[in-house]
């Protein structure tokens, strides 16, 4: 880099003040080349030094270059050598140290006082409290009484200690994670269709397909960096999308099909029927590596061309031509998001696409596969590691061997590991209201905020005797209404690794100071442990690097097992690793060390016949049907690329704030707006059984009459949904409840 | 049950403040608030991030270079220009070039040279939904640099880029109000405006821009653009739906798609309007050179057309009390500048900008009206031949400088092509204000002689001409009321033009603003004078309470209700721009 000043030009003698062409405001905004070729860059950002850490919003996993100086982080850009993003990120990941200088992080323990005010507090009498209380609630009320809630945003060797101190130290039971509000139904379908909750795919796929079968996903706005990998595809490939609404990805498509809500299940069991009818069935494939495609072929024969076009409200043809498409393509993937997943019948759905791509075989081939784009950062580490549902690894907990085992790789007794599952999520907010669960540890999410019918939620919230959140920010609308807030370190502020969508294991590092007394949460609970008094079962536990080294023994012979990886440094030399990734190969080679790897390739299934699934339901109707007095079915999901759930961090970002409308709004149909006499911009009331909200309108035909859209990162936004959930995954239905909409006067 | 060590506060305390050393070999071996304090200084360590630091062998500039190859062009030729290109079928919406441009050319908090709107349309059958990302369209005639008075902007004569030297800027922001796509953006910290340079320094070097670097989508590329298919294509007026009229300023960036876009595509946010700046400085500027023009002309009219011994006991007041307002009005015009040390830079312009003329010609008229106003009040008129002829002379050539000066500031105005600041709507409306307020200046003036020094001449001339004096206010008011008003006759149009929107800000968000800019207009302009008119021709003694608090609030109200005018003048008149967001 060339250090030499830029040297003004001689000012006019004449006149000096006249012109000023290089001045001090000149200087401010002059670019001057970085080092480490990162081409020409501002003063305030120029590195002394660079490291790349995976981001922590969304799954998608991209790699982020820290710029450091004067030994912290001064700023952060995409990674070029970084397999996932190739040099870029969406607006989430440009600002992802922004977001973490903000006024509103937790910089202290803070304690509800009995007058309701929160008094910060130091860390030890933070600590004494919460053992107090959560002991004495245990001694009263049994050691179920208590319970945690995790996130799929902390690092995978936290939510492991987090896991395991609350199930195996605390004598919890019960313990659920974030990651049912967005994964569980991917998980539960490929549990059962494929015998392991194993994502098939590397994004590689998104290239090499020449058909892409996009099911309720917005890729372009959701997972913005996906869509690159998709619009780089060579192939000029067939884009088919299925989402009630015209969205980006639905714009860019070849082929939209607006379903009506919820009837995606019957369309793709139609589209399965019209490939048998026409004999476009591999059934080499079928015979060799799968079950139940018998009864499957006599179940869908019901799904007559005639019927799902009347009930999906589609034309016959469009049905027709996209059983044509996938016939006709020799790669074709299918790929879901939470329009499949938040759905009151979710898991069928995943599994009806995973049997379209049985069906034809396309599965474990490059640019193939029924392929879940997961959501938060971690959450394919949470569906690993965060011992809530599975134990450790992928296990179960009823079984004794899996007990044992995990028993003996942590040194731990094995009766100190509960032989029941956790009930999920809404089991847990169930036992709140029924007073079977006193205490509760939220760690790093914002029920009062996320959690479906919002008004209920934080009614069962503030039952709790005692609700500990640790979180980054001091005024989550969770934390707000905190007995004990745990002030938590974030992302940049500390170590460990994510798994993100495709399997690949990417490092996180600390390059940043947290702000006051703020802790990793793996310190968190390293204290919460020590103060219990069951340090000695975590004495293991020490940092995470070496909790790294026992997740690895953990998932050894597992699917997922990742025991080849050396340590955190092979991580970051190699751009991330994907599972599986064991010590050495089936016949003792050394493993496959590509980048991008698919799994599936021999057929082989991790079923114990090694054969997948053919799964099906009849579908239902979801529970709450427009109706007279509530005519509008709402739909939510997200709103743009710049917001991220709940909004607790893009909230924080000024650039951000520009990049999305700061008052919550309703889509709606033009025609239907009118009827009503709203006009753009205007307030209107939007009401459902449960609440109303007033919200700004914006007509646009990209909404079909008679539906609504309210996007989830605004508050309101779970006061009007339905809390109804899939009967296999009980993931809450987000997608479908009837409203009402009244213009304000 | 645990035992926990006890640690006593002080040394909790003095733990943290020492920091302790890195993590020590077995810290499993603390317990309790020594864990605490251990943990805690391990937080704020960083010493591992020099084990991160590591350079990038395969990221070589070089290596760079072949990855942007496709997304710069080639060498220009004479004709030729420099332009973005955006494919509108591969811009998704996510935005990342506004937050790549923000850091990658450390811009403030919330500052960014780009922005995504978006544009709605098509049927229910097939809707369509278009995001557009923009920055400057560097312009073959950049209103921005026409308009600028200190020459603060450059267009390349090789490149063809805008771009803006921030020393050289002094923060009128005229080029904020002068571009019609809201590129320049005024930085109230810095007393300056920044914009886009199409990151020249990296395209010297060969590197993309930020934007066209970050668009995962590659939808933003740099292209080498004709300069008479720029002047082609305005003629079509087909540059982006929604966007203003390319006529006005000739953007270079071209919008392409393999779509046919719907003809009823639309802004998100074509039917929201939100109220402008008001430039508070420039609303007390104009109001008050306006009356102070007009109170110079009134004076000169009063002597050509009454008795002069009467206007005599007026005039020197008059002229003072005009000359006094023009001079506020200048130095509130300074206000309005960022940096005002430089405001002498303002000459640099005046080949092409309206606010460089302006400025001298209000400096001219500034530098006469003293001269004059103290020849009148000084008498100085008899100390020479001829003087009297002379003094009139001056006083003409006063009303004349400042007659130009307020066609300049009109004229500042109507460059920007905005529909509610055409040529007729801007200067009948400053003629009429300062001829409303000119008679007012009258009013006022012969108030306060006959509150502070009466005479009789002051006395007849109220009485002989009083009335007349009245009904010029009236016929002022009237006329500059009902010309204001008659914007609102555009609500009742259908389409939504930017005078329509225009009159929906004044009735809406700023309906309190227009309620009390007609009360003060009324009350000043017609109620007042009304009661002076029965006032002035049936009582003699003009100091009597109700003829003084009639006089002062005639003028006060006609001044209070033009300032609220031009407050509307700047925060009710809708502005072009790029398609917004919802």
């Amino acid at each position: 880099m060339s250090t030499d000043q830029i040297l003004p030009p001689p000012r006019s003698s004449l006149l000096p003040l006249l012109v000023d062409r290089h001045g001090p405001l000149t200087e401010e905004l002059v670019l001057k080349p970085g080092q480490f070729g990162l081409g020409m860059l501002p003063g305030g950002i120029q590195p002394q030094g660079l490291t790349r850490s995976v981001c922590g919003f969304c799954s998608t996993g991209c790699g982020l270059d820290v710029y450091l100086r004067d030994g912290g982080a001064v700023g952060v850009a995409p990674s070029h050598g970084y397999p996932v993003n190739l040099g870029m990120a969406c607006p989430k990941g440009w600002e992802a140290l922004a977001v973490m200088q903000s006024p509103d992080r937790a910089t202290t323990p803070l304690l509800k006082t009995a007058s309701g005010a929160r008094t910060p507090v130091d860390w030890d009498t933070a600590l004494r409290m919460f053992v107090n209380r959560m002991k004495a609630i245990q001694k009263a009320h049994g050691p179920a009484s208590i319970a945690y809630l995790s996130t799929g945003q902390i690092v995978t060797e936290e939510m492991a200690l987090l896991g395991a101190l609350a199930k195996f130290g605390m004598g919890m039971v019960h313990g659920d994670g974030n990651t049912r509000q967005c994964m569980a139904t991917a998980v539960t379908a490929y549990k059962e269709s494929f015998g392991f909750d194993a994502p098939p795919y590397t994004y590689a796929d998104f290239e090499q397909s020449d058909v892409i079968v996009l099911v309720g996903s917005n890729l372009c706005i959701a997972h913005p960096i996906l869509w690159q990998r998709v619009m780089r595809n060579p192939n000029s490939p067939r884009i088919i999308v299925l989402d009630p609404r015209r969205t980006e990805t639905a714009m860019a498509a070849t082929q939209h099909l607006a379903v009506y809500p919820k009837t995606d299940l019957t369309l793709l069991y139609g589209v399965a029927q019209l490939l048998i009818e026409r004999d476009w069935v591999d059934r080499h494939f079928v015979a060799a590596h799968t079950e139940g495609f018998e009864d499957f072929a006599k179940f869908v024969a019901d799904f007559t061309l005639d019927r799902v076009a009347a009930e999906t409200r589609l034309p016959a043809e469009a049905i027709e031509q996209f059983a044509e498409t996938i016939h006709q393509g020799n790669r074709v993937s299918f790929w879901w998001t939470m329009g499949v997943n938040q759905s009151h019948q979710g898991v069928r759905t995943a599994q009806a696409i995973i049997n379209l791509a049985l069906m034809t075989g396309n599965i474990g081939r490059p640019g193939t596969g029924a392929n879940s784009v997961t959501g938060q950062a971690n959450a394919m580490g949470s569906r690993l590691f965060s011992n809530t549902t599975n134990l450790l690894g992928g296990r179960d907990f009823t079984k004794s061997e899996h007990r044992n085992q995990v028993a003996e790789i942590l040194d731990i007794d094995a009766s100190c590991i509960p032989s029941e599952p956790s009930w999920p999520y809404h089991r847990i907010m169930e036992g709140i209201l029924s007073r079977k669960i006193r205490g509760l540890w939220v760690v790093c999410t914002n029920p009062a905020h996320s959690w479906i019918n919002q008004d209920q939620a934080r009614d069962i919230l503030s039952r709790l005797d005692f609700l500990v959140v640790q979180d980054i920010y001091h005024n989550t609308e969770t934390a707000q209404m905190a007995d004990l807030v745990f002030p938590a370190a974030g992302w940049g502020e500390k170590e460990g690794t994510f798994i993100n969508s495709e399997r690949r294991i990417g490092r996180v590092k600390k390059v940043a100071k947290a702000p006051g007394q703020a802790l990793a949460d793996f310190d968190i609970c390293r204290l919460v442990a020590d103060y219990w008094g069951c340090g000695d079962l975590f004495r293991r536990w020490s940092t995470p690097e070496a909790v790294f080294q026992d997740l690895k023994r953990l998932s050894a012979g597992q699917p997922c097992d990742f025991s080849g990886i050396a340590d955190y440094d092979e991580l970051d030399r190699r751009g991330g690793i994907q599972w599986p990734y064991p010590a050495s190969g089936p016949d003792g080679s050394a493993p496959d060390d590509s980048t991008e790897r698919r799994l599936f390739a021999d057929g082989r299934f991790f079923r114990p016949n090694g054969r997948a699934r053919f799964i099906s339901d009849p579908p239902r109707p979801w529970p709450e049907q427009p109706n007279q007095r509530f005519p509008f079915i709402l739909n939510t999901g997200r709103g743009s690329a710049a917001q991220w759930h709940t909004q607790t961090r893009t909230s924080k970002s000024a650039v951000l704030r520009k990049l999305y409308p700061a008052e919550a709004y309703v889509e709606i149909n033009p025609h239907d707006a009118r009827a009503l006499n709203i006009v753009s911009g205007a307030w209107v009331m939007v009401i459902s059984q449960r609440g109303y909200i007033r919200v700004r309108a914006f007509p646009t035909p990209t909404i079909q009459s008679g539906q609504v859209f309210i996007p989830m990162h605004y508050e309101v936004a779970n006061r009007l949904t339905d809390a109804v959930f899939d009967p296999h995954s009980f993931q809450p239905a987000y997608k479908a409840c009837a409203v009402r909409l009244e213009a304000c006067r | 049950m645990i035992a926990l060590p006890i640690v006593s506060e002080h040394e909790v305390g003095s733990r943290v403040a020492d920091s302790p050393p890195a993590r020590t070999g077995n810290p499993a071996a603390l317990h309790g608030p020594d864990l605490v304090a251990q943990l805690l200084a391990d937080q704020q360590q960083l010493t591992a991030v020099e084990q991160f630091s590591r350079t990038y062998d395969s990221q070589s500039p070089k290596a760079r270079g072949e990855l942007y190859r496709a997304l710069l062009p080639a060498e220009l030729k004479a004709g030729q220009q420099y332009a973005f290109e955006v494919d509108l079928d591969r811009c998704s919406g996510c935005k990342a070039c506004v937050t790549a441009c923000h850091t990658l050319n450390g811009l403030d908090e919330n500052e960014s040279f780009r922005s995504v709107g978006l544009l709605v349309g098509g049927s229910s059958a097939l809707p369509v939904l278009q995001h557009v990302t923009a920055a400057c369209h560097h312009c073959l005639e950049p209103a921005c640099m026409i308009a600028c008075p200190v020459n603060a902007y450059e267009k390349s004569p090789i490149t063809g880029i805008v771009k803006h030297l921030d020393d050289q800027c002094f923060g009128c922001q005229y080029c904020t109000l002068a571009c019609p796509y809201d590129v320049p953006k005024y930085h109230a910290g810095k007393g300056i405006v920044r914009k886009c340079d199409m990151c020249s320094s990296r395209l010297e070097v060969g590197e993309p821009p930020a934007c066209v670097q970050a668009c995962p989508h590659q939808a933003i590329t740099i292209t080498v653009t004709d300069v008479e298919r720029i002047v082609a294509d305005a003629e079509t007026s087909h540059f982006l739906p929604g966007a203003p009229d390319p006529q006005i300023t000739l953007p270079s960036t071209t919008y392409k798609s393999r779509r046919a876009l719907p003809r009823n595509l639309l802004p998100a946010d074509y039917f929201q309007t939100s109220a402008q700046h008001a430039h508070l400085p420039l609303v007390i500027m104009l109001v008050l050179t306006q009356l102070s023009v007009g109170a110079f002309t009134g004076g000169l009219l009063l002597k050509g057309l009454v008795d002069r011994r009467l206007v005599e006991a007026l005039e020197p007041l008059l002229l003072v009390n005009a000359l006094v307002f023009g001079l506020l009005a200048l130095a509130a015009s300074t206000m309005h500048l960022g940096r005002p040390q430089f405001a002498f830079r303002a000459v640099l312009g005046l080949r092409h900008s309206w606010l460089s003329r302006e400025i001298l010609a209000f400096g001219l008229f500034a530098k006469l009206a003293i001269v004059y106003a103290a020849a009148v009040w000084f008498q100085l008129g008899g100390l020479i031949d001829n003087g009297q002829a002379l003094i009139d002379a001056l006083g003409w050539a006063v009303a004349g400088s400042g007659f130009l000066g307020v066609f300049c500031s009109a004229m500042i105005y109507v460059f920007t092509q905005r529909e509610c600041w055409s040529f007729t709507r801007v200067m009948v409306r400053f003629l009429l204000t300062g001829m409303l307020l000119g008679v007012g200046m009258i009013w006022f003036s012969i108030l306060a002689l006959e509150l502070f020094a009466p005479s009789p001449q002051l006395a007849e001339l109220v009485r002989r001409h009083g009335t007349v004096l009245c009904r010029a206010v009236m016929l002022s008011a009237a006329l500059k009321l009902a010309w204001d008003a008659a914007i609102f006759r555009h609500l009742l149009v259908r389409r939504t033009t930017s005078l329509k929107r225009s009159a929906q800000l004044a009735v809406r968000q700023l309906s309190r603003v227009t309620l009390a800019r007609y009360a003060a207009g009324f009350m000043g302009g017609l109620l007042m004078p009304a009661l002076l008119l029965s006032h002035v021709s049936s009582v003699t003694d003009q100091s009597r309470p109700e003829f003084v608090v009639a006089t002062a609030m005639l003028f006060l109200a006609c001044l209070a209700g033009e300032l609220l005018e031009r407050y509307l003048f700047f925060a009710a008149c809708a502005s072009p721009r790029m398609p917004g967001t919802i």
